[in-house]
């Protein structure tokens, strides 16, 4: 069976600005060390999927430059791939449309792999899942399209395509972000999201993105493919819980800031919901050759310290203190500095004195000496953006 | 005055099922042999229609865009830009237009950019399956 991996990596990520100004949502920092694609990716290969497309559009230079240096990992002469389809507007001179746009513009590519399943991902979420038992499923119903599907309380019906399924989980309902959701059988409180992830027939798939390409349509798999296919062909859900590596049902969009700090901060807490160390399920990334991480000043009024935190390679810490925080690569923290429940990123530069509270710092930032950011959220949304939670963000390529 | 007459209800005759000026569909045959694409021309025209044509796929996106067809005739396997890229960026311009592949070949049934025409025909020398699709596909889009 020979299954091609479709990665939708365009997500302009609109509600993480200022993060995604200058890259794509897949391209952005997640865990120190990560960008949110990893995941993705890292799903494929340790389900065994070694034929990947990653079809990009906007901002996509920093996540070309992130696959090209990290993801160069697979081998062309057994056939494997990861390969990056920027938009070529080969068919249409527009962007795409929507997802579904993006895979009608691409049908040369599915035309060229002639694969029989195709795996269609979102590179915007951040989840553990074996793709191949979602396949298995797929083929023992006979389907013609499956879909991933997580579940969830009906009160977040407003944030996701919620699926109605029958008694044999086949779907005979979509509705996207509804306010009044069909909910699982027998469980009157929780509804069945989709999470973006779909095992179509290949012909199948050819036949209904045309139909879809040439109809009054957004152009959208969960607004127009899925609700046109239903009551025609076999449509089925597959239960998360039944692919979900981590055993924890964690499965995040982090379409928001807060949601992206939120889901940042869980990963300093004793036992996080995502497990990072399973080694059957590595998480790939790239990451520079940085030195390793380290402290240095154990003075009683200068002391190097890093507490509940994670600290990437080429951290110092240099007679300041760091608390809940999360330090990508090459984060320099100077004396007296004292950052608490921050998530600082690649390259950023707190100086002396500097106090950074709930505070989000892109990359390449240097703080100077003695600036307090998150103590005074008036003063903060003057220059940065803040969120309704109190979260600051410090933009990448601020002068301060 | 009976001939006349006779006359006259040609006229009318003709003026309300053929020569219904605006409302004649226009036909774009894209076809690079000339003498086929003459040929469809004049047999086109004969069945009402008006018709303009285009020598290969990158005559027949400037056609669509200077002549506004009500349905094209699409030969594949021309030069300077086949049928089926012709296809793609027609669709890409215009979504809904009607598209007949008319070709000698029958692989390209293969090519899954031809399952976005309406219809794909093998070129005969009897037209009499080309006008009936013309007609089909043009009776539609007035419905539909």
């Amino acid at each position: 069976m020979k299954v091609l991996a479709m990665v939708l990596a365009g997500g302009r990520g609109e509600r993480l600005y200022p993060l995604t100004r200058d890259r794509a949502k897949p391209a952005v920092t997640f865990g120190g060390i990560y960008r949110i694609i990893d995941f993705t990716l890292s799903n494929c290969i340790n389900s065994d999927i070694r034929r990947i497309y990653v079809l990009t559009q906007y901002r996509s230079i920093s996540l070309h430059r992130h696959i090209q240096f990290g993801w160069s990992i697979l081998s062309a002469p057994l056939g494997e791939f990861i390969e990056i389809i920027p938009a070529q507007q080969r068919i249409d001179e527009h962007w795409y449309q929507g997802t579904a746009d993006a895979l009608f513009q691409n049908i040369y590519t599915l035309q060229e792999g002639m694969p029989d399943l195709v795996l269609i991902l979102s590179g915007d979420h951040i989840y553990k899942m074996d793709y191949r038992k979602m396949v298995a499923s797929h083929l023992e119903k006979g389907a013609d399209l499956t879909v991933a599907a997580i579940r969830t309380g009906r009160e977040h019906s407003r944030e996701f395509g919620v699926i109605e399924v029958d008694r044999d989980w086949r779907i005979i309902g979509f509705d996207e972000k509804p306010e009044e959701p069909k909910t699982i059988p027998g469980d009157p409180e929780g509804i069945l999201a989709s999470m973006g992830v779909y095992v179509f027939n290949m012909e199948l798939l050819v036949k209904r993105l045309i139909e879809d390409a040439r109809a009054d349509s957004s152009h959208d798999f969960g607004r127009d493919i899925i609700p046109s296919m239903i009551g025609k062909d076999r449509v089925f859900a597959f239960d998360f819980r039944q692919g979900d590596r981590g055993g924890t049902k964690y499965w995040r969009d982090v379409g928001t800031i807060d949601a992206y700090y939120d889901a940042n901060m869980d990963l300093i807490s004793v036992t996080p919901q995502l497990n990072l160390y399973d080694a059957e399920w590595p998480i790939l990334t790239y990451q520079p050759p940085y030195p390793p991480a380290k402290t240095v000043w154990a003075e009683e009024a200068r002391m190097g310290t890093a507490l509940n935190s994670i600290v990437s390679n080429g951290c110092i810490i240099s007679g300041g203190s760091v608390k809940r925080s999360i330090l990508s690569p090459n984060v320099m923290i100077h004396s007296h500095a004292e950052i608490e429940d921050s998530i600082l990123l690649e390259g950023v530069d707190i100086g002396r004195y500097g106090k950074i509270r709930r505070t989000i710092v892109d990359k390449e930032v240097r703080i100077p000496q003695g600036m307090e950011i998150g103590y005074n959220l008036n003063e903060d949304a003057r220059r940065f953006t803040v969120t309704a939670s109190g979260i600051v963000v410090v933009p990448k390529g601020i002068r301060l | 005055m009976p001939k006349n007459l006779l006359f006259l209800m040609g006229v009318v005759f003709s003026y309300g099922i053929i020569d219904n000026g605006p409302m004649k569909k226009k036909v774009l045959v894209v076809e690079d042999e000339e003498g086929l694409r003459l040929l469809y021309e004049e047999e086109l025209k004969a069945e009402g229609y008006e018709v303009i044509t285009a020598k290969n796929g990158k005559e027949a996106i400037h056609q669509l865009e200077a002549g506004k067809p009500d349905l094209i005739v699409l030969d594949i396997v021309m030069p300077v830009m086949d049928g089926i890229e012709a296809l793609g960026r027609i669709l890409g311009k215009d979504r809904k237009i009607p598209i007949i592949l008319n070709t000698s070949y029958t692989g390209y049934q293969q090519d899954f950019m031809s399952w976005a025409a309406d219809a794909y025909l093998t070129k005969s020398s009897d037209l009499s399956e080309l006008k009936d699709k013309v007609k089909e596909l043009l009776e539609k889009g007035k419905t539909g």
